[in-house]
C-alpha cells in the first residue's frame, strides 16, 4: 500500500458527467473559464496582500505573504470584491 | 507518576491543514462561485421561468404541470444551461481546492488520529470493521462529485477523505447564508427538541451516516448527560471525526457500521438522528434503516431526521429545483427518495400512527430566539428548507 507521504488523491469523479450544452466542448470550455476566473482572483488577492504589506511595513517578502492573515474587516472587503468581480465576469445576456 | 491524560492539551487535527496563501485565495473564490450558482443564478433562473418561459408556454397552451415537464421546458434555455454548468463546476472545485493541502498534511494527520484512537483522551472510542461490505449505493459513483467520497482509503489508517469532505464542505458552504457554521442543522434541531420536549433527557444518542460527526456534536452539547454514538460505512471519515471530537473534549463512540443492520441491542437509544442522509441511500435501504430505527428506539424516545422536503410538501417548481442533484450531483436516489411520504415510511417501518411527524424547523442561528418562540406558539411559520429552515421528519415512541 502507498505510504502516507506518497498519496495522490484522485482529481476525477466516478460517475457519468452530464452535458448541459448541445456541444460537450462548451461544457469543457466552461470548466476552463471558471478555473481561469479563479486563478485571476488568486493573483488579485496576492497583489492585494503585497499592497497591504507595503502599506504597513514598506517592504515585502515571500514569507510575509505566506504568513499574512487578513483581519475580519479585510476579509469582508475581499469577499465583496470577489462577489462583484464574479458578477462582472459572468454577465448574462438579457433573456430573449 | 503518569500525568492525567485529560490535562494534556489534545491537538486539533484541523489545524494540520495548512493551505498556502494562494490555495486559501482559491478556496475563497470557489466559495463565491458556489454562492453565485446557488443564490444568484438560482434566483435568475426562477425569474426567467416565472416571467418568460411559463407565460410563453401558457400562451401556447402547454403550461408544465409537474417538475419533470418544467425540467423539459428548461433544458434548452440559456439560464438553465449556465446555472447548471456553474453549479456543477463549483461543486467539483470545492474538493479540488482542498486536495493538495490535504495531501501535504496527511502523514501528520494520520499520526495524530492513530494516537488519539489509542488514547481516547476525551473518553470516546473508535471501532472499525475492515470486513464490512460497503453498499453499492456508496461505491458505484462518487456522491456529491467528491472523488473517493467518505469511504475510499489510499494508505494505512487513512483519514484523507475525512479532511477532503470536511474542508471541501467548508468551501461549499463558506458563502452560504444559512450554512456558514458547521453543525447548524444539529444546533437548530436540538434547540427545537428542547422546546418541544422540555422534559426529554436522552441517555444515549445515535447519529446515522455521521461522516465526521459535525451534526452530532451539537446534540452532545445540548444533552451533555447522554452517551453519543456515531455510525458510518466510511472508515476515513470516522477516524477523522473521532480526532475532532477528542480534541473538542466530547466523548463520542464512533463505529463503522451499515445503518441497515447495526450491532446495537434493541431499545438502546432514546434519541436517533441523522442529517442529509436518507436521500443518499436506495429507497430499499431507507426502508430497512427506518425499521432498524424502530428496533433501536427505546420507549419514550424520539427519532428525528433532517432531510430534503418530500415531493408533496413543495411546489412543482421547487421539485424541479431539488431534483437537479439526482443526475447532476451524483445522488441517484434523490428523486425516488423525495417521491416517498416520510410519514408513510415511518408507519411502514412499524412506528405508531399519530406518532410520526414532518415539519420545517427554523435555522436557529439566523432566525433568533424571539421569533423561534413565536414559531413554537404557532404564530409564525418556519422559513422553507435551505432558505432559513430545515425540513425534518421522525416519530416518537410510547
Amino acid at each position: 500500500m502507498t505510504t502516507s507521504n506518497e498519496v495522490r488523491l484522485p482529481r476525477h469523479t466516478k460517475g457519468k458527467r452530464p452535458s448541459f450544452f448541445e456541444d460537450p466542448s462548451l461544457d469543457q470550455m466552461m470548466t476552463f473559464l471558471l478555473e481561469l476566473t479563479t486563478e485571476v482572483a488568486v493573483l488579485r488577492e496576492r497583489q492585494d496582500t503585497v499592497e497591504r504589506l507595503l502599506d504597513s511595513h514598506g517592504s515585502v517578502t515571500r514569507a510575509a505573504i505566506e504568513a499574512y492573515q487578513p483581519s475580519a474587516a479585510i476579509e469582508q472587503e475581499r469577499a465583496a470584491w470577489r462577489d462583484a468581480y464574479l458578477k462582472r465576469v459572468l454577465r448574462m445576456h438579457s433573456p430573449d | 507518576m503518569a500525568a492525567n491524560p485529560k490535562e494534556i492539551p489534545v491537538p486539533n487535527i484541523e489545524e494540520l491543514f495548512r493551505p498556502t496563501h494562494d490555495e486559501r485565495a482559491r478556496q475563497s473564490m470557489v466559495s463565491m462561485i458556489r454562492k453565485h450558482a446557488i443564490i444568484d443564478l438560482r434566483r435568475a433562473l426562477k425569474s426567467d421561468y416565472d416571467n418568460r418561459i411559463e407565460p410563453k408556454l401558457e400562451r401556447e397552451g402547454r403550461k408544465p404541470e409537474d417538475w419533470a415537464a418544467i425540467e423539459k421546458s428548461m433544458e434548452r434555455e440559456q439560464s438553465y444551461r449556465f446555472y447548471s454548468s456553474v453549479r456543477y463546476n463549483a461543486q467539483e472545485m470545492c474538493y479540488l481546492s482542498v486536495q493538495p493541502a490535504v495531501e501535504r498534511a496527511l502523514p501528520e494527520m494520520i499520526d495524530l488520529a492513530s494516537d488519539l484512537a489509542k488514547r481516547n483522551p476525551a473518553g470516546g472510542s473508535l471501532r472499525l470493521n475492515p470486513n464490512l461490505d460497503l453498499p453499492k449505493y456508496i461505491t458505484s459513483l462518487d456522491v456529491h462529485l467528491a472523488p473517493g467520497w467518505v469511504h475510499a482509503e489510499y494508505t494505512a489508517d487513512d483519514v484523507a477523505q475525512g479532511a477532503v469532505v470536511g474542508f471541501g464542505g467548508k468551501v461549499f458552504s463558506g458563502q452560504h447564508p444559512y450554512r456558514k457554521k458547521p453543525g447548524a442543522v444539529a444546533e437548530s434541531i436540538s434547540y427545537w427538541l428542547k422546546k418541544k420536549f422540555p422534559d426529554f433527557k436522552p441517555r444515549r444518542i445515535l447519529d446515522m451516516g455521521t461522516t465526521t460527526g459535525k451534526n452530532l456534536l451539537p446534540y452532545c452539547t445540548a444533552y451533555p448527560q447522554a452517551e453519543a454514538y456515531g455510525i458510518d460505512v466510511g472508515a476515513p471519515v470516522l477516524r477523522y471525526g473521532h480526532a475532532i471530537a477528542e480534541h473538542e473534549g466530547i466523548p463520542v463512540h464512533f463505529s463503522q457500521q451499515n445503518a441497515e443492520a447495526t450491532d446495537f441491542p434493541d431499545g438502546h437509544f432514546d434519541l436517533i438522528v441523522s442529517s442529509f442522509f436518507f436521500h443518499e441511500v436506495s429507497v430499499k435501504a431507507t426502508k430497512k434503516i427506518l425499521k432498524e430505527c424502530n428496533r433501536l428506539l427505546a420507549p419514550g424516545g424520539v427519532m428525528v431526521h433532517m432531510e430534503l422536503p418530500d415531493e408533496a410538501t413543495v411546489s412543482a417548481y421547487d421539485n424541479f429545483f431539488w431534483n437537479w442533484d439526482t443526475l447532476n450531483n451524483n445522488e441517484p436516489w434523490y428523486t425516488s427518495y423525495r417521491a416517498q411520504d416520510p410519514v408513510a415510511l415511518c408507519l411502514e417501518a412499524g412506528f405508531e400512527p399519530g406518532k410520526a411527524f414532518k415539519l420545517h424547523v427554523p435555522d436557529i442561528l439566523t432566525f433568533g430566539e424571539e421569533r423561534h418562540a413565536q414559531f413554537m406558539r404557532g404564530e409564525i411559520e418556519s422559513p422553507a428548507h435551505g432558505s432559513g429552515g430545515w425540513f425534518v421528519f421522525g416519530a416518537t415512541k410510547r
